[in-house]
């Protein structure tokens, strides 16, 4: 079965400047998306996220490696009438209003008449932007312009979703807004692929995640594989136990802090954290807290970040 | 329908564009100036006010076609406007051809408006009408629709600073071809009469599409040369708008 997306070894050169200089800024990108996934492309900033998606969308063409959506071409300008796409920061016409810039984009995409006014009402009713359809997009704020972007993406009803930083500029209120739409979407057996640097809506929202730095992937996998299982410390607080003899009992990994009347202790293991508690029982002292602390994806992909950095 | 749809949103945004009405309102009234300029000798009035008021129309709607036209694909770029347009089942040559149509729209109606404007001053000057006066004015049309895709050309690759000096030398030099094509012929150069044949068939050649003066001082119309200069600007127009669509076509954005 065509998956959505498959990209394998996608390299972009650019030449810039008087002396022709080469910037590189893919080396090497392969993934695969598959049907009815939430797809996480995560990257610091200039890692190249924002070049894969133009090589997706046909808007660059690449230098070396293959990139195809649902089984074609980026370039084809049938397969885009199944694409939906958010660029970073959306621009628009700034003299239509909101409106008038979803019937246009309904035209290019050959909806038209009754079918292109019910289209029209309902993506301003599912962005909320039903009572300013009027207004001119010149004094729309960025969080309105982004939810006319994020109409005009779904305006045509796509199998495949492809969204560049949709989150940045957001408050609180956007970014749990725009991620229920993307759950819904899920609900609904369309694929997203987005990318973006804020983690934690990543968390919440994706299936699959690729990490990639100065143009080339280094992670692929299940979000659940990446964070949930891997316990990376977990931390106690305890009071009335001396610290000599928490020293004394030699525990392997074992950091101590103190703070006031309280200890922090910090342990690498289950193991650790028992032998611990009996020293804990055996002085007769209070716990206060124990918390585990899971390898959330931020350390993941600081990991991933660090072991790409040049020595 | 897609064309059509970029034509319509590019007409919608020129006609916001303040350089266009600027030289609109401008070219009304040096029309109307024309009423002004002495005559040299008698019965030379209405040929006056014919000439001034065509070579008005002339001026200012070469003058909207070159600066409008200039920042036409340009615009979108800088605006980053094209990167959800493109995103769509657009075609890149569909994209090109509507943008052209929006504005060759515009210059349509700009022309229209002046004609109105012109026939009017005619009737208020006792100016007799003369309907042979539509021919310079559809190929003015013709001519505008050449200027429009060198213009169109230029966008599609560079800023609009020198898309404007090309297209308006472009302009120049095609009126002026004829000329320098004879002033080569006296030049003992090889090089400047290879060059300056090279340029006359490379150029447009505006002077195919004037019927001004033989329309104005009432000389016999041949009806080939009409159709010659009609099939010349479509031959023309046709490769020029190839051009742009295989510049555009290798752009990336």
């Amino acid at each position: 079965m065509t998956k959505p997306i498959e990209i394998r070894d996608l390299a972009k050169h650019f030449r810039s400047g008087f002396l022709i200089r080469e910037i590189r800024a893919l080396e090497s990108v392969s993934l695969d998306v598959n049907q009815g996934e939430v797809f996480g492309f995560l990257g610091p900033n200039g890692a190249g996220k924002t070049t894969t998606i133009k090589i997706l969308m046909g808007l660059t063409r690449p230098s070396e490696g293959t990139a195809t959506v649902l089984g074609e071409s980026p370039s084809s300008a049938r397969v885009k009438r199944r694409l939906g796409f958010l660029p970073e920061q959306p621009y628009f016409y700034d003299y239509l209003s909101a409106r008038e810039i979803l019937e246009l984009n309904a035209r290019l995409c050959g909806i038209t008449g009754r079918e292109m006014k019910q289209r029209v009402d309902l993506m301003l009713q599912t962005v909320g932007l039903t009572g300013s359809q009027h207004g001119r997009l010149g004094k729309y704020s960025r969080g309105m312009l982004q939810r006319v972007g994020v109409a005009q993406a779904l305006l045509h009803d796509p199998e495949l979703v492809i969204l560049d930083e949709p989150m940045g500029g957001l408050d609180p209120i956007g970014r749990k807004e725009f991620r229920d739409i993307i759950l819904s979407l899920r609900d609904r057996h369309k694929t997203v692929f987005f990318s973006t640097h804020i983690l934690q809506d990543v968390e919440m929202v994706c299936d699959r995640v690729a990490i990639v730095v100065a143009g080339r992937t280094v992670s692929i996998g299940r979000l659940d594989e990446i964070v949930s299982t891997r316990l990376d410390t977990i931390e106690l607080t305890m009071r009335n136990v001396p610290l000599p003899m928490l020293q004394a009992s030699d525990i392997a990994g074992m950091r101590i802090m103190q703070r006031e009347d309280k200890l922090l202790v910090t342990v690498d293991s289950e193991e650790a954290a028992d032998k611990v508690l009996k020293v804990l029982a055996q002085n007769h002292g209070q716990l206060v807290a124990m918390i585990p602390r899971t390898h959330t994806l931020e350390d993941f992909f600081m990991t991933q970040v660090r072991a790409q950095k040049p020595q | 329908m897609r064309i059509i749809a970029i034509a319509g949103n590019t007409f919608r945004e020129a006609l916001r564009d303040k350089v266009l009405l600027a030289l609109i309102v401008i070219a009304v009234l040096v029309t109307a100036a024309a009423k002004i300029v002495p005559p040299l000798a008698v019965g030379e009035g209405a040929k006056i006010v014919k000439d001034l008021g065509l070579a008005t129309m002339t001026l200012f709607c070469v003058l909207i076609a070159i600066l409008v036209g200039g920042r036409l694909i340009y615009k979108e770029v800088e605006k980053r406007t094209i990167l959800t347009l493109l995103a769509k089942p657009v075609r890149r040559w569909e994209f090109v051809l509507g943008k052209y149509c929006g504005l060759m729209l515009v210059l349509i109606i700009s022309v229209a408006l002046m004609t109105l404007w012109f026939t009017l001053f005619l009737l208020l000057t006792h100016v007799p009408l003369d309907i042979r006066l539509l021919l310079p004015i559809a190929m003015l049309v013709l001519e505008l629709a050449i200027v429009t895709a060198v213009s169109t050309l230029f966008s599609t690759f560079t800023t609009p600073i020198s898309s404007t000096v090309f297209a308006a030398l472009t302009y120049l030099a095609g009126n002026m071809s004829r000329d320098l094509l004879a002033l080569a012929a006296m030049n003992k150069s090889l090089l400047v009469k290879v060059l300056a044949r090279f340029s006359y068939y490379l150029l447009p050649n505006f002077r195919n599409l004037d019927f001004r003066a033989l329309v104005i001082h009432n000389q016999l119309l041949d009806p080939n040369q009409v159709l010659w200069a009609i099939a010349y600007s479509a031959i023309y127009i046709t490769a020029l708008l190839l051009i742009a669509i295989l510049i555009f076509q290798r752009r990336n954005f």
